[in-house]
């Protein structure tokens, strides 16, 4: 049998977002992977420099679609940062709750998706399910379920009530009593456990030499966490854990994931203890409407963790009521294009998905 | 014509049957995975709409690909004993091995059919769907080889009334359980849905259908079940009359669907290595036990 052109696109119910792989096979072993992103294409980068400072809040949480607020929590750092602006600290404990409430939610989603690709349905139904609750808490802060635009320039956009503060609690207890659900029924699997163990193994080297971060650079054992290596907001006065593993594999990338899920809800509930009570949660535009805000000039490189690694915003401001250039990072785009076109050759046509999943490519941030 | 009458019966009973289980079955599945599920009768709709939209062929070896998979899946159906002498249509002819044989039919023309469609896909499940017939095929064989010697005949009739006093499954307790972790590869339940796994291949055979033809292979599929679990339950839960045998089989599909609903699916390569393990070795060992003549 010879080689075979399989296309491997956004209609295979294998691909997880709007990209396609281009391979050649040999039987079942890959023998050529081409990545081939495009499909998502809207320019975000360059949208973003016609509109004013405040209206971008609205355009970049669609650079991610699974995880929006880091892209709203990584602009208003950028902007904050040049303009030199005291956020509240109330607000900040705020943002750091949405952040860590958004990673759960990610986490539960791709701990559920892994069985997409390995057939396991049950963990899809679960992980989409008890993800809905965390939707609805931002349901309530913010108005909406999947886009929230809440964290703004300044602070945060509404304050939040006792009663979402209960909220969170009730949920956070709900999703830590499903959790040993999940280890039995995913991470205890011995079929599972023979199609992850040892599979798709991304070493030290390759992973530094690439730029992978996040869980897969996590998983060959070096703890890095943009959270510890670089504090953002208040993570350096809560306690919380990097879980590492040596393996490198796809097994140890998901099970990472799972692994931090805990430690996002300890970090929660240490922020929701811990946050003043106050009603001023941003910064009043001094002069007309938010719109017409001018940021000074200069420039800033915010990055924060992501769960798909490090993920960043390079802001460059020239003085007007417009940025001169927003440059974003993402952090799938290593994995995501040199990743599929040099590791993939090799693997199995079965392994094509589970590589898509536990690296988390997501095509929106190739695409932006 | 009494005989084509109780034929037609079997076709009925096995199409309503199979579908309304199907329609169970993807309720339980829901229950596991915490939703609420499609109604009972889904499936139904299914069929009917894709029977009813117009259809896309891909050139004369799929569409005789198709009819041959349906006319063969039928064909077996027709055969296949309900549990009792009674209910069986054509007691000269239904012998294990005739009912193999046809039953094969089904399976080459989809195969057939399938790859006539010309996707690479379709090809590659195809070609999975095949070895792991020969995965599973060959502890079952040896499994019903060994019932057959030991009930002297490799009639399905009369093996379900020589099992009045008692179940073959408690005859040889190995044997049935290695039947019916062969029974799941034939199902095409997880962890064996190698052949369709959407993630992987996009649903393999099925890639190419659509509308009627999509229609007439879920048909052929309900057939395909109902030879398959009616076989199982012919074999190892023999004896009693048509409603106890309908019973048998409501429970043998839902145990089915039960285990299927919390196992992802192996690798092709790792289904032959299992089923090449320790099934077939069991088997052995259960076909030994019974030549010795060390049953229960």
């Amino acid at each position: 049998m010879g080689e075979v052109k399989l296309f491997f696109g956004p209609n295979h119910p294998g691909m997880n977002g709007n990209f396609s792989v281009h391979m050649y096979v040999e039987g079942d072993i890959v023998k050529k992977a081409r990545p081939l992103p495009g499909f998502l294409h809207r320019g975000f980068e360059k949208l973003m420099e016609r509109r004013y400072w405040y209206s971008n809040i609205a355009l970049i949480p669609r650079i991610c679609v699974p995880e929006p607020d880091i892209n709203e929590a990584c602009y208003a750092m950028g902007v904050e940062k040049i303009a030199k602006l005291d956020v509240p600290e109330r607000a900040q404990w705020i943002r750091m709750i949405v952040l860590e409430l958004t990673r759960i939610a990610n986490h539960l989603m791709a701990v559920g998706g892994i069985g997409g690709p390995i057939g396991l349905y049950t963990a899809p139904q679960w992980g989409t399910a008890d993800r809905d609750r965390i939707l609805d808490i931002f349901e309530a802060l913010t108005g909406a379920r999947v886009y929230h635009m809440y964290i703004v320039i300044g602070g945060v956009r509404k304050n939040m009530t006792p009663k979402i503060e209960d909220m969170i609690w009730k949920t956070l207890d709900y999703i830590e009593s499903r959790l040993p659900d999940y280890e039995n029924l995913i991470f205890k699997n011995r079929i599972l456990h023979s199609r992850l163990k040892g599979r798709l193994i991304l070493t030290r080297e390759q992973a530094l030499e690439m730029g992978v971060t996040g869980v897969g650079l996590r998983a060959t054992g070096v703890e890095y966490d943009v959270r510890k290596v670089d504090p953002y907001l208040f993570y350096d006065k809560v306690d919380f854990e990097i879980p590492t593993a040596t393996e490198g594999d796809a097994f140890s990338r998901v099970y990472l994931k799972f692994k931090e899920i805990p430690q996002s809800i300890r970090i929660i509930r240490q922020a929701l203890e811990r946050m003043p009570q106050s009603d001023k949660v941003n910064v009043p535009v001094s002069k007309g409407s938010a719109l017409r805000r001018i940021v000074p000039e200069g420039m800033a490189y915010v990055h924060i963790e992501s769960t798909r690694g490090e993920y960043g915003f390079f802001v460059v401001s020239d003085g007007k009521n417009k940025p001169y250039r927003v440059a974003v990072r993402g952090a799938s785009y290593p994995q995501g294009l040199y990743g599929i076109e040099k590791y993939l050759p090799g693997t199995r046509i079965e392994d094509v998905p589970i590589w898509l999943a536990t690296m988390d490519v997501c095509a929106p941030e190739i695409d932006r | 014509m009494v005989a084509a009458y109780k034929a037609l019966f079997n076709l009925v009973l096995g199409f309503f049957l199979v579908l309304s289980l199907e329609g169970v079955g993807r309720k339980i599945t829901a229950r596991v995975q915490r939703r609420i599920g499609p109604p009972w009768y889904q499936n139904f709709i299914d069929v009917f709409k894709a029977l009813s939209k117009h259809p896309f062929s891909n050139g004369w070896v799929f569409d005789f690909g198709v009819l041959m998979a349906l006319g063969g899946a039928m064909a077996t159906a027709m055969i296949v004993p309900m549990g009792s002498t009674t209910w069986t249509p054509f007691p000269n002819s239904d012998n294990f091995f005739v009912i193999m044989y046809l039953f094969a039919v089904g399976a080459l023309g989809m195969a057939m059919g399938m790859v006539g469609s010309g996707n690479p896909w379709a090809s590659i499940g195809v070609s999975r769907a095949l070895t792991q017939m020969l995965g599973y095929e060959l502890p079952y064989l040896i499994v019903i080889s060994s019932t057959i010697f030991y009930y002297k005949t490799a009639s399905i009739h009369k093996l379900v009334e020589l099992q009045k006093n008692g179940w073959n499954l408690l005859v040889m307790p190995l044997g049935g359980i290695i039947a019916f972790i062969s029974l799941m590869g034939m199902l095409g339940k997880k962890p064996f849905d190698i052949s369709t796994a959407p993630a992987e291949i996009a649903s393999g055979p099925m890639t190419e259908l659509s509308g009627k033809y999509l229609g007439l292979l879920h048909i052929m599929h309900v057939f395909a079940m109902f030879v398959e679990v009616s076989l199982f339950v012919d074999v190892f839960l023999g004896g009693g009359n048509l409603g106890w045998y309908l019973v048998k089989f409501i429970v043998v599909w839902v145990l089915a669907v039960l285990i299927s609903s919390v196992l992802p699916r192996f690798r092709i390569e790792q289904m032959l290595k299992f089923y090449w393990g320790v099934p077939l070795g069991l088997a052995f060992l259960n076909a030994l036990f019974v030549l010795l003549g060390w049953t229960l």
